[in-house]
């Protein structure tokens, strides 16, 4: 999969347990693909001396500074591996309330919330 | 657990190192010709630093696997020591994890 510019994206919100190169701020956020990079070896893999790392393609994503911390009207560049997004376009689209349709950044913001506080995929360990 | 809705257990939040758009830490100061420029403070450092280069190519970590070290240091610890003293506890970690220490 080849995701092309424009593209809108989703980060994944999961917390993994090991090195990763999508941060704390950027989980669960809306984004657009603004080019699509070569491939690179994943690090969270890497970090796990995987023998065989997954090689992905590494998209450099926008995203809205004010979706990102509720102020701002800069937007921010972020390099991000493949698998850290997955495609949004359609998102919301199935709800029956109206709202949902028209997905933009001021909504992403309370989908967020909701997506933080139900995320309860992958019990993490406990320490 | 129970968790109230909107908000996050710790458990389930970044590492201790992951602090990037967080507030309250100031700006970035930059300052070239300062002190902070250098890319050393001291010479012990810059021992750290050629000793995590050459364990790194006699293959005994990769970078990520170094990385990942520094940032599952104790947040105690992490917090309270400097950059490449972050280095050195990780480099005593990757050795002794990998036998050569």
């Amino acid at each position: 999969m080849t995701l092309r510019p424009g593209t809108r994206v989703r980060t994944s919100s999961a917390d993994p347990d090991h090195h990763t190169r999508l941060p704390r701020y950027l989980r669960g956020q809306a984004g657009e693909i603004v080019y699509a990079g070569r491939e690179w070896p994943l690090p969270d893999d890497v970090a796990r001396g995987v023998a065989a790392p997954r090689a992905e393609t590494v998209y450099t994503v926008r995203f809205a500074a004010a979706g990102l911390w509720g102020t701002g009207r800069h937007t921010v560049l972020a390099d991000l591996w493949e698998s850290y997004l997955e495609q949004a376009d359609g998102e919301g689209e199935g709800e029956d309330d109206g709202q949902a349709g028209s997905a933009d950044d001021g909504q992403a913001g309370s989908q967020d919330g909701g997506r933080a506080g139900s995320a309860d995929d992958g019990p993490q360990e406990e320490r | 657990m129970r968790r109230r809705p909107g908000w996050v257990s710790v458990i389930r939040v970044s590492r201790v190192h992951d602090v990037g758009g967080q507030t309250g830490f100031g700006p970035v100061p930059e300052i070239p010709g300062s002190q902070d420029s250098q890319p050393f403070h001291a010479d012990w450092e810059a021992r750290v630093y050629a000793l995590a280069g050459v364990l790194g190519r006699r293959g005994l970590f990769s970078g990520d696997e170094l990385r990942d070290t520094i940032e599952s240091l104790p947040p105690e610890r992490y917090l309270s020591a400097s950059y490449y003293e972050r280095w050195l506890e990780a480099l005593e970690i990757l050795a002794a994890r990998k036998g050569v220490a």
